[in-house]
C-alpha cells in the first residue's frame, strides 16, 4: 500500500513543529518529542478514527437487531470498536502514559486480527458471520491487517526516551 | 449500482489521486486539493438531496433505512472533518488524510447502494 511507503520516507521540510526525529544531543528532550500526533501519526490516526467509527456503528448495528444469531462473532466485533476507539484517543494524546495504552491497543488489535482471521478460516461454524477481523480484515481491503504493523512502527519511532538513558541538565 | 455511485466513484477516485500525488510531491494542502475534497462533499450531497426526493416520491429502499441515513450522515462528516483537519496542520501528511476521503466516501457509497437495493 502506498501508506506502507510514504511512512518510511524521511521526514519533511514543510513542518516546522519537527523539532524531534533526529534528537539533537545534548538537549533534554522536549515534550513536543512525546506525542505521535504529527505528520504521519495524523494520517494514521485519522484511518483509526474511520475505522472505530465503522466498527462501532456495524457492532452497534449487529448487537441489537441480530444478536442471537451469532453472539460470539458479534461480542468480537464489540471489542474490535473498542480497541479501536481506544487506540484512536491514545494516539491522539501526548504523554508517556497514552504511549502505552497506544502500544498495548495496536498489539492487542495485532493479535485480535490474526486470531480472529485464523478461527475465521478453520472453525467457520463459531465466526459464521462477518466481523472486522473475519479472514483476516478481507472485508475492509485487509487494512485492519496493514494498520497495527503501521501503527507499531510509527510508535516505535516516536517511543519516549527511556529515562535512565536521558542526559541530565 | 446507480448514477450516484457512479459520480462519487468518479469524484471520489479523481479526489484521492489530486490529494496522494500532492502528498507524494511532499506539497501542503492547497486549494486543488482541499476543493477537490469539496467536490466529493458535493457529490454527497447530490446523494442526499436525490434520496430524500426518491423517499418522499415513494420509492422503498429494500435494506434498514436508519443505517442507510447513517451511513450517509456519517460519510457527509468525513470531508468536513478532513479539511478542518488540513487546515490546522498543514504538511503533505495532511495530503494523504484528504486522499482518504474520497476512497472511504466511495466504500460508503457502494454500502449505501447494496442497502437500498
Amino acid at each position: 500500500m502506498e501508506e506502507a511507503r510514504t511512512v518510511k520516507s524521511r521526514p519533511e521540510k514543510s513542518d516546522p513543529l519537527k523539532s524531534h526525529s533526529q534528537a539533537t544531543p545534548g538537549q533534554t528532550p522536549v515534550p513536543a518529542k512525546d506525542t505521535r500526533n504529527t505528520g504521519p501519526g495524523r494520517l494514521l490516526i485519522a484511518v483509526y478514527a474511520v475505522f472505530a467509527i465503522s466498527a462501532t456503528a456495524r457492532a452497534g448495528y449487529q448487537i441489537l437487531s441480530k444478536f442471537s444469531e451469532a453472539p460470539l462473532a458479534y461480542l468480537l466485533s464489540a471489542f474490535a470498536a473498542l480497541v479501536y476507539v481506544v487506540a484512536t484517543v491514545s494516539l491522539a494524546k501526548p504523554g508517556r502514559t497514552w504511549f502505552k495504552v497506544s502500544v498495548t491497543a495496536v498489539l492487542v488489535e495485532l493479535i485480535g486480527v490474526l486470531v480472529v482471521g485464523a478461527l475465521s478460516i478453520f472453525d467457520s461454524v463459531q465466526f459464521p458471520h462477518e466481523t472486522v477481523w473475519s479472514l483476516f480484515g478481507r472485508g475492509y481491503a485487509f487494512i485492519p491487517l496493514v494498520l497495527p504493523i503501521l501503527g507499531l512502527v510509527w510508535l516505535y519511532r516516536r517511543r519516549p526516551e527511556k529515562r535512565p538513558l536521558s542526559p541530565e541538565g | 449500482m446507480d448514477a450516484y455511485f457512479y459520480i462519487i466513484l468518479v469524484v471520489g477516485l479523481l479526489s484521492s489521486g489530486i490529494c496522494l500525488v500532492a502528498g507524494i510531491l511532499k506539497k501542503a494542502p492547497n486549494d486543488v486539493t482541499i476543493v477537490s475534497v469539496a467536490a466529493v462533499e458535493l457529490a454527497l450531497l447530490v446523494y442526499l438531496v436525490g434520496s430524500i426526493v426518491r423517499v418522499s416520491a415513494g420509492e422503498h429502499m429494500a435494506g434498514e433505512a436508519w443505517e442507510f441515513w447513517g451511513y450517509l450522515a456519517t460519510a457527509l462528516l468525513l470531508p468536513v472533518a478532513a479539511v478542518y483537519w488540513s487546515i490546522l496542520e498543514r504538511t503533505r501528511w495532511s495530503n494523504f488524510v484528504l486522499a482518504a476521503v474520497g476512497v472511504t466516501a466511495l466504500v460508503m457509497a457502494a454500502r449505501m447502494n447494496q442497502i437500498w437495493y
